[in-house]
């Protein structure tokens, strides 16, 4: 295996470790204070931190690293997970995807985002409250910035942590309040060892100048001659002269991980005669030059240096924090050290439990064997189909073989498919980002609710609908939901909400995508169609068929354009894709209270169960999860309704008859429902149907084949499929069939969807 | 010409004084000993405790040599770490208050 692959399969789990992210920030964003989904956070950031160290990607490394420190403060409890504090850590979230995914494709992230969201992030991590939105400051945020302004060193440079200006009043100091605490004298004279370790006593120096007012003397003594010196060994040795307001304990943790390979002694010294016994240099608070370097170098020499490094920087800023806040707790924060390296290491144990669970396949090779069973499908279905042509008594040994053969292929197939299935999940939490993202750019404040995750759907479906789901969601926050003023003044809640489900409804994914703003503005919408020349001025539309206009290609209400949604080229380009998928797309809205977007899309796209039927001698596959149950009508039954319509009544309710043979234009006239059988079906609206076909041949399993890829789309006609004798049979489009039977015909609902 | 070369040469340290450029770096030094040197350090952007070390030793013998051992340019990184580590910068001397 080469470094590339492992490269690859670090950038895969980089993925489940963001989705984990992600899903546990939202987790926490509503309001779940679990331990276990903080510490979950924690180590996702952790991970791939420590993965993209061993590969060298600096800046994923830098940014992991500032965050996963202010996470820290989160899971110590010194950090209390606000919706502010959330939001900056979504953002977080979604630099930190950019940041894996510029590393995995080359390209580059926006610097000064990372550089603003590292300024924020260590903010937070020094225990200031972001400025919050809408309400007055909390008073225990003033507290904070003192802390922030004693702490000396800034953990990455070209961000300059700026404290915010807050009033000091409470405190009634000057800009720099004296550093109170004790001075401790320690000794600290590193090993061989230590080197050889990859452990770099220059960057244990810098961690102990964070934590005080530090002077240092630097013993060259035994330094021996430069001809006898070995460049490896270990010759200097130092005095410090620590003046902090920690504990002894927070000066040993930081040589937690050198202790071993070197001599230390950390006493309490006598009050300022340190100075006068041996020459000290003070060390300058500002040592940022050297600060993002070290990061580095941990991760790479070795993991160990890594978490201590980690360790050590949840320590300094756990305790910072606790220094502002005026809490107790010494002892804890050497826990926090502790734990943090303690998790490092559980962190390993546990991604290796997971990843025996599972193993990563090529699609393409489930795409092969999909195929493969595909046609496997379609010669079983040969060959009983000749074994009963053959073989008119169908009790034999071979019928029996036969069946068996059949169940297996059928079970196989479903094994099959389910390699395929998906649950949404990730593709609903990539919508949240969008809506975050975008909601940010205009200036609204949206909640996007997600119900039905776990749903699972065929990977292609999955895949394919990533795309016009973003379109939509687009479209929802920056035209559906009205900006806060204007939500407040018509009375509702200024923040919006975007609900997003999936859900399975007769063998398809149902997925609906619901807002609660404004709903569509008819007479705007009418009116720039008849601007776009898309309807005729005296067109006397429905109330449903000028919701669907915004279909129409080069339609937009937008007043302006923006970079978001606008131009104009967004919603015909959903429909298409939709459609493209075998899926149907509608609108219903309610002005004031929003739009609802409900897609209905095919679980897959690969084989299908349908009853097989004859309409005026042709054979069409009806898809059997559309179908209620089938049934002989009988003269009774069947009445009249208007000019062309009928009704069949069915234990005493009415439902409309659709003569598929008409709508199809198979025959001219319409068929005597008598002679026939009728399919009761459940279209997506809801409602039911009764379709009338002349005989039902029997029940099978079809693979899909597309017509649009090998012929054209044909109205009405949803896909292909090849039967056990070798023909082509097309497979009904029952949705299509059904709207068609509404009035309109096929072709008019085509030149609709053309035109508006 | 050659003579005088011998006599002053200049060096200019690696972007990363690690644990693995001490060795390098002492073999450099070694064999430039004899004549003034001038260490470029313009381009240093982390330095370890090692190099120093070697550094230290070298300003020293160049001392009993009674020859110049200067650094020149001195990078941000260089001058921060050797003020972390208490050295002087400018003499390679430990700093006396």
């Amino acid at each position: 295996m080469d470094m590339n692959e492992i490269k690859e399969i670090f950038f895969q789990e980089c993925e489940e470790q963001l989705a984990e992210l992600e899903s546990g920030l939202l987790k926490l964003n509503d309001g779940d204070r679990d331990p276990e989904t903080v510490n979950a956070v924690f180590r996702a950031v952790h991970s791939i931190k420590g993965g993209a160290g061993a590969f060298g990607l600096d800046d994923l490394v830098a940014f992991a690293h500032v965050f996963e420190t202010t996470l820290d403060c989160v899971r110590s409890n010194k950090l209390e997970p606000t919706q502010d504090v959330l939001k900056v850590m979504l953002k977080s979230a979604d630099v930190l995807a950019d940041l894996v995914a510029a590393s995995r494709d080359g390209g580059s992230v926006d610097g000064s985002r990372t550089r603003g969201l590292v300024k924020e992030l260590e903010a937070l991590a020094h225990g200031e409250v972001p400025a919050p939105s809408h309400e007055a400051p909390k008073p225990a945020a003033k507290a904070a910035p003192v802390a922030a302004k004693v702490e000396p060193p800034k953990p990455t440079d070209e961000s300059g942590f700026q404290p915010v200006p807050f009033t000091f009043d409470d405190f009634g100091s000057d800009e720099e309040p004296p550093i109170e605490g004790s001075t401790y004298e320690i000794s600290f004279k590193p090993r061989r060892e230590l080197y050889s370790k990859g452990n770099e006593a220059a960057l244990l120096l810098r961690d102990l100048s964070r934590i005080g007012e530090m002077s240092i003397n630097c013993d060259t003594g035994s330094l021996p001659a430069l001809d006898k010196l070995d460049p490896e060994d270990s010759y200097f040795g130092w005095t410090i002269s620590l003046k902090t307001t920690k504990s002894e304990d927070d000066i040993r943790s930081v040589f937690e991980f050198a202790e071993w390979d070197c001599d230390l002694e950390v006493k309490l010294s006598e009050a300022e005669t340190s100075d006068e016994e041996l020459p000290m240099v003070p060390v300058p608070f500002d040592l940022s030059a050297l600060d993002d370097a070290p990061v580095m170098e941990d991760a790479m020499d070795d993991t160990t240096a890594q978490d201590a490094a980690a360790a050590v920087a949840a320590a300094e800023t756990a305790s910072s924090v606790a220094q502002a806040a005026g809490a107790a707790a010494r002892a804890a924060k050497k826990d926090t050290a502790a734990a943090a390296a303690a998790a490092a290491q559980n962190n390993a144990a546990a991604a290796a439990a997971a990843a025996g669970q599972t193993i990563r396949v090529d699609l393409d090779r489930v795409d092969r064997l999909i195929n493969l069973v595909g046609e496997l499908v379609i010669n079983q279905a040969m060959l009983s189909q000749s074994v009963i042509e053959n073989d008119a008594t169908g009790t034999s040994a071979v019928n029996m073989g036969l069946d068996e053969l059949q169940q297996l292929t059928r079970e196989i197939q479903d094994s099959v498919m389910a390699i395929r299935a998906q649950p949404v999940k990730p593709v609903f939490q990539r919508m949240s980002r969008i809506v975050r993202e975008v909601a940010d750019m205009v200036g609204k404040s949206i909640r996007l609710v997600t119900e039905g995750e776990n749903t699972e759907v065929d990977k292609t479906v999955i895949d394919k609908l990533a795309e016009p789901l973003t379109h939509m969601i687009r479209n929802a926050v920056d035209h559906g939901i009205e900006t806060p003023e204007k939500r407040e003044a018509a009375g509702k809640d200024p923040e919006g909400t975007i609900k997003l489900t999936a859900k399975h409804r007769s063998g398809r994914i149902l997925i609906e995508l619901a807002d609660d703003g404004a709903g569509i503005n008819r007479e705007r919408v009418k009116q720039k169609a008849i601007d776009n020349d898309l309807i005729a001025v005296d067109a006397n539309l429905s109330d449903e068929e000028i919701d669907n206009l915004i279909f129409a290609p080069g339609f937009s209400t937008a007043d302006k354009i923006s970079d978001i949604s606008g131009r104009g080229v967004g919603m015909d380009v959903v429909k298409r894709s939709i459609q493209a998928l075998g899926g149907r797309i509608n609108i219903s809205s309610r002005p004031g209270l929003g739009s609802t977007f409900t897609m209905s899309l095919p679980l897959t796209l690969a084989v299908l169960d349908g009853m097989v039927v004859t309409v005026a001698g042709q054979t069409l596959v009806v898809p059997l999860t559309a179908i209620v149950e089938t049934l002989q009508p009988e003269a009774s039954a069947i009445h009249s309704f208007g000019a062309n319509q009928r009704l069949i009544s069915i234990r005493n309710s009415f439902c409309p008859l659709v003569d598929v043979g008409r709508i199809l234009n198979f025959r001219s006239t319409q068929a005597n429902p008598v002679e026939g059988v009728a399919l009761l079906v459940e279209s997506e609206g809801g409602g039911q149907r009764a379709l009338m076909v002349d005989a039902i041949q029997g029940q099978r399993q079809v693979v899909i084949k597309s017509l649009e890829a090998n012929y054209t789309h044909v109205p009405g006609i949803a896909a292909a499929t090849i039967l056990g004798d070798g023909r082509v049979a097309l497979i009904l489009d029952v949705d299509a069939v059904v709207s068609a039977s509404r009035g309109q015909s096929l072709r008019a609902e085509m030149s609709l969807a053309a035109t508006g | 010409m050659a003579a005088k070369k011998a006599q002053s040469g200049s060096l200019k340290l690696s972007a990363v004084l690690d644990l693995n450029e001490a060795s390098a770096l002492h073999g450099k030094l070694m064999a430039m000993r004899g004549g003034d040197v001038v260490l470029d350090a313009s381009d240093v952007e982390r330095v370890g405790v090692q190099c120093v070390q070697v550094l230290v030793a070298g300003a020293r013998a160049w001392d009993e040599d009674k020859k110049s051992f200067l650094v020149e340019k001195a990078s941000n990184a260089f001058e921060k770490t050797m003020q972390l580590i208490g050295i002087n910068p400018a003499n390679l001397v430990a700093k006396e208050s």
